[in-house]
């Protein structure tokens, strides 16, 4: 009886919102007619209403498949975008408004409005893969990282391309249907592989730390692949094929920004960090970042190139940076939101139709599109220090599609090099990869080493020190003491997500990691920093004698506790 | 690559400068005269008052800061090596000096030996920073190969300033 109110209001609201949602349809119409005025408020609050089921469909189809399912939540919001898309529920008509998503008449079957929102997720997305690449560990392993990397790239775009020629739907490699297909075989989303790794503590092994360093590279080439390829698509619809000559020049013209623009960022970056730390802002940094990617993605526009190089590039241009961590944090929250908008409306541009046509071709190509990285990263690096167990995890690792092969997928529709059916293909090669990768690179890592006997991964010199403590509840304060101290010493400060905890701890070069485990805490750094960090640590605890003395002249508990219950009877 | 080296090489000079700064023929001392550790601790005091980097009226305040902190635990770290610090508001700024007891004498050195070589930092207590920094720069120079015997062996103070 006690929540009848509560079930009353509960009524009465859900009652108001539906006498006000049948309201506002019956008067959309009379509104719409009113004439040209109304035209932006019409497209704006399409825009208000697709995005509000895109971002409850994303949500719920992600819970869903994470939940119920087991699997990857991208695949719910993919699949949550083709149910709620043009193609099948929203195209529904609803009476006196029409359908929510309707199709709209260029080469996306969604408003130009609606994909501009899906691709500031993609530039968000890349920029903060961008920052969270490790550019050190990848130097460390670029030699091998390089060769597993490239033997990706050349196996999967081969291997894609020449599907495409075999399947009838390009005439020759340089047909952009090849090209686009090639460059999509070739994404790899190393995000998947990484955060399963991370789950099981096997990033930081040599199979991990390679893939990491490759999946840099394959970024870098499947962007070069990518401009180049929209390039060439761009000159063949101006009139005629390329010259092999005019590649030559996009390739040159794709690296030459590349490397341009990525020294300058190197090189700027430490500087630029310094400048805006001044701001003592950390949200203000942040959105001046942000801004910066965007200035980046829109200048490689310009450039010929995708919008989602520069964004990349500002990313890795910063990640050695000791704001990194901090940024990756405030744009955790934008890319929280605007990611499964990205993907739900991924998914909303599969015309299932269209797929039908292909789906045979598209279980082949995905076929093709796996073993090719299985076999073209796993070839290099068994041939270099890996042996076969290695070599299958590496490649493994290498198989997920998403976010990119997407993207590149997206970017061949929206620019009329490629249709409906390419583009259909490329959502069933990053639902198959996905799906197919994390059991097989859980089983894979189950065993022992997968490096050669003889071979061992070379690494900086790290000292470990390792604090013993009475009991875990004074460890735990200890931690969150020390980890103030590296505060207080203007080191940026950032607790991982992780079951242990643990603070990984930045400034300029510097990198030290704090872990608790019970009643130890374990402080590894760099030998050559290794003075820094122990001065650090030791002058907090020494710190505590102070505590404890204040403590000692606090009143007793007992007396303390009667001065808080005092009282609480009086009238 | 290139610019993990250059900031470390940035980083360096950085410190190398304030160092050179810091320790000069006022503040450093080749023969220390006093045979205990309080006493060792009060000459470097001395040193600085002398050397006018803090007042005469500030010096009980500085060596109450450091004995206090030498009280939480013993600065004298390893192979004759002492680096007694504290921090005050009776001093502006990062404050240091260097002074050398080739005999040696008992500092409470974690290994037990007698310490030789002695570097006295007192910097304000509300400030972060160059207090740790300097402790930390200083004791990566000394664990450096062979560095404490150059100091050691150092006829002058201009050759010790010019291990910095």
């Amino acid at each position: 009886m006690t929540n009848s109110p509560g079930r009353w209001r509960v009524g009465f609201l859900t009652t108001a919102f539906l006498a006000a949602t049948v309201c506002f349809f019956a008067s959309a119409g009379t509104v719409q007619a009113a004439g040209e005025p109304a035209h932006t408020s019409r497209i704006m609050t399409e825009l208000a209403l697709q995005l509000a089921l895109i971002m409850i469909g994303a949500r719920l189809g992600g819970f869903v498949f994470n939940r119920f399912l087991r699997g990857p939540g991208v695949l719910g919001e993919l699949i949550a975008g083709m149910i709620i898309g043009p193609y099948a529920l929203g195209g529904i008509a609803i009476p006196g408004w029409g359908p929510v998503f309707p199709l709209s008449g260029g080469p996306l079957p969604v408003s130009t409005e609606l994909y501009g929102i899906a691709m500031l997720a993609s530039i968000i997305l890349l920029f903060l893969s961008g920052l969270e690449t490790d550019l050190a560990t990848f130097m460390r392993y670029s030699l091998v990282g390089l060769a597993v990397g490239a033997g990706g790239i050349v196996f999967s775009f081969i291997g894609g391309a020449a599907c495409a020629v075999y399947f009838g739907l390009a005439d020759s490699f340089l047909h952009p249907a090849a090209l686009f297909l090639g460059t999509i075989a070739t994404a790899t989303s190393v995000g998947l592989t990484a955060r399963i790794l991370s789950e099981k503590r096997r990033l930081g092994s040599p199979e991990g730390v390679t893939i990491l360093a490759a999946a840099v590279l394959d970024d870098v080439l499947g962007i070069v692949v990518l401009a180049v390829v929209v390039g060439m698509v761009r000159a063949e619809r101006s009139g005629g094929t390329p010259a092999w000559s005019q590649i030559a020049v996009l390739g040159v013209r794709a690296i030459l920004f590349w490397v341009v623009f990525m020294a300058v960022g190197i090189l700027l970056a430490g500087r630029l960090t310094r400048v805006l730390k001044r701001l003592h802002s950390m949200n203000t940094i942040a959105a001046i970042c942000l801004g910066l990617a965007l200035l980046l993605a829109g200048l490689s526009e310009m450039a010929g190139l995708a919008m989602i190089i520069g964004a990349y590039i500002m990313g890795l241009s910063l990640s050695r940076t000791d704001i990194a961590y901090e940024l990756q944090d405030q744009l955790r929250g934008i890319y929280s939101f605007l990611i499964p908008v990205f993907f739900c409306v991924m998914g909303m541009l599969v015309d299932f139709h269209a797929v039908g046509k292909v789906l045979a071709f598209g279980f082949i190509f995905a076929l093709v599109a796996v073993l090719a990285k299985v076999i073209g990263c796993g070839l290099p690096a068994w041939l270099m220090k890996f042996n076969l167990r290695g070599a299958l995890r590496v490649g493994v690792g290498m198989v997920p599609r998403a976010e990119v092969c997407l993207i590149v997928a997206g970017i061949g529709l929206s620019t009329g090099a490629v249709g409906q059916d390419v583009f259909g293909v490329a959502v069933m090669l990053s639902m198959i990869s996905t799906m197919v990768a994390p059991p097989v690179l859980l089983r894979v890592f189950e065993n022992g080493s997968g490096v050669r006997g003889s071979e061992r991964m070379k690494k900086e010199e790290v000292r470990s020190v390792v604090i013993e403590l009475p009991s875990a509840e004074v460890a735990e304060f200890l931690f969150s003491r020390m980890a103030q101290a590296f505060r207080n010493e203007e080191f940026f400060v950032h607790r991982l997500h992780t079951d242990i905890p643990t603070y990984q701890i930045r400034k300029e070069d510097m990198a030290f990691t704090l872990i608790q485990e019970g009643s130890h805490i374990t402080l590894n750094m760099p030998a050559r920093y290794q003075h820094i960090a122990r001065f650090i640590v030791l002058e907090e605890l020494l710190s505590i004698q102070d505590l404890l003395d204040s403590v000692r002249r606090m009143k007793s508990p007992d007396s303390l506790g009667a001065e808080l219950l005092s009282g609480v009877f009086d009238r | 690559m290139t610019r993990r080296a250059d900031y470390g090489q940035y980083h360096f000079m950085l410190m190398k400068m304030n160092l050179q700064k810091l320790l000069t023929p006022e503040t450093v001392v080749l023969d220390l005269e006093a045979t205990d550790k309080e006493g060792i601790i009060a000459e470097l005091v001395d040193i600085l008052v002398r050397a006018g980097r803090i007042s005469a009226a500030a010096r009980e305040e500085v060596l109450r800061s450091v004995m206090e902190r030498e009280r939480k635990m013993s600065t004298g770290i390893e192979h004759g090596v002492a680096i007694p610090h504290g921090k005050s508001d009776a001093v502006p700024e990062l404050v240091a000096a260097l002074g050398v007891k080739r005999e040696g004498l008992d500092f409470d050195a974690l290994d037990g030996q007698p310490s030789r070589i002695f570097i006295l930092a007192v910097s304000p207590a509300d400030r972060s920073g160059p207090h740790i920094q300097f402790l930390a720069e200083i004791s990566r120079l000394l664990s450096e190969p062979g560095m404490q015997q150059k100091i050691l062996d150092a006829r002058s103070v201009e050759e010790i300033i010019s291990l910095f």
